[in-house]
């Protein structure tokens, strides 16, 4: 089997692609955990398993999808060992200055809030969409949904978005 | 296809439409601007998804940190406790807290040395170990353990050799410091990391390792096989 992150190597190149990643990976966990020290602990623990079992990838396209999937099963573990308060939209985006929204223009912390304000349903598969430039097919692989699902949240996210930025609507209610 | 299908899949998936969907924006200029509309949102959505990085997430990224992360402030918090509580501190001074201390910037040197800190059974380079030995102007007793890694690596404005040792304790990395002097042995556990700086010689010796890992007799043991 072909290893190319076995070796001395090896090693280097998986950091390398883990340090040209990290970003992404922080944002995906980030939007999926909503806060900024959890998504640093998922990230950072994703990254320890990853590097302990790097000698199983065949190739180097998986490893992409393989640590989006290692910090989405970290994130639930996480969840489910510790019950996240509730809190509200704007006390969560209010918690994030003045990291999150220094210089940000008003437009994105309008779209941001609103994005805030998704259920995960619909907020993950449009971050996998959106930022991370998957494919309706293989956000269906990722989330274990059938592709026709993962439309209709991505549609549904969308139409949920429009409204809360009050922009025209669709045709079609939700 | 008519135009609330085609609203769909373009509301679904602007970026990817099929041959009809595309055929129905080219004759639907309603459909036509609800694309365009829609893929003007998703710039706002991907601007917006951009949340910016932490400056540590962004540039320090290596092996080391990947293998050995960061501690999560609570298990640090708890780490420090159980120490404070258990252990007889005697003459080591316990650095913590934040600082610019030379402890903190000898990890902060970790977290730009990549894929060094693993264990291997990969011996270093033997011209390569004496290359960095001789410019540090020292020698490491063959006792110290297995070198898997030697660079000489800039530090504080010094040339310094940078050696990782493989121990029965794990991997470690020694970072030997001719003009850094220490009044006295300093601990710190920071980022993922545990270490010990020793007085030796005319400066000292720096010994790091993964949390976890016991360097009370690794450290001292490596630290006297640096020969000045």
């Amino acid at each position: 089997m072909n290893a190319p992150f076995a070796g001395k190597h090896g090693e280097s190149a998986f950091a390398r692609l883990c340090d040209e990643l990290r970003p992404d990976l922080y944002r995906f966990a980030f939007w999926l955990a909503r806060d900024r020290q959890v998504a640093d602990d998922v990230v950072q623990e994703a990254l320890l398993r990853a590097w302990r079992s790097r000698g199983s990838l065949a190739e180097t396209a998986a490893v992409k999808p393989w640590l989006l999937t290692i910090i989405r099963r970290e994130h639930a573990r996480l969840f489910e060992r510790k019950r996240f308060k509730t809190v509200q939209v704007d006390e969560l985006i209010g918690s994030e200055s003045p990291e999150l929204a220094a210089e940000e223009v008003q437009e994105t912390m309008d779209v941001r809030r609103a994005i805030f304000a998704l259920e995960d349903d619909y907020r993950e598969p449009l971050v996998l969409q959106v930022l991370m430039g998957y494919t309706t097919d293989e956000i269906a692989t990722q989330l274990g949904l059938t592709q026709g699902a993962v439309l209709t949240r991505l549609f549904r996210a969308r139409q949920k978005l429009r409204k809360q930025l009050g922009l025209a609507a669709t045709g079609e209610e939700d | 296809m008519e135009c609330l299908d085609f609203r769909r899949a373009a509301g679904a998936d602007p970026g990817h439409l099929g041959v009809e969907a595309t055929a129905h924006r080219d004759m639907c200029p309603t459909c036509a601007e609800f694309l365009r509309q829609t893929l003007v949102l998703d710039e706002r959505i991907l601007a917006a998804l951009r949340v910016p990085v932490p400056q540590r997430n962004a540039t320090a990224v290596t092996p080391n940190v990947v293998a050995f992360p960061r501690v999560e402030r609570r298990r640090w918090m708890a780490l420090a406790a159980s120490i404070a509580g258990g252990v007889v501190v005697g003459s080591l001074l316990w650095v913590s807290g934040p600082r610019a201390s030379l402890a903190q910037d000898v990890v902060r040197h970790m977290a730009h040395e990549p894929g060094v800190m693993v264990m291997t059974s990969a011996p270093e380079d033997a011209s390569q170990v004496e290359r960095v030995m001789e410019r540090g102007g020292i020698r490491l007793r063959s006792d110290a353990g297995m070198v898997s890694y030697a660079q000489t690596c800039r530090f504080r404005g010094e040339k310094v050799p940078h050696l990782v040792v493989q121990t029965d304790a794990g991997p470690v990395t020694v970072m030997v410091l001719r003009n850094e002097k220490v009044p006295a042995p300093v601990k710190f556990a920071e980022q993922g990391f545990v270490g010990t700086i020793l007085p030796a010689g005319p400066g000292s010796v720096a010994v790091l390792g993964p949390t976890g890992v016991d360097l009370s007799q690794v450290a001292g043991r490596v630290a006297a096989a640096v020969v000045w």
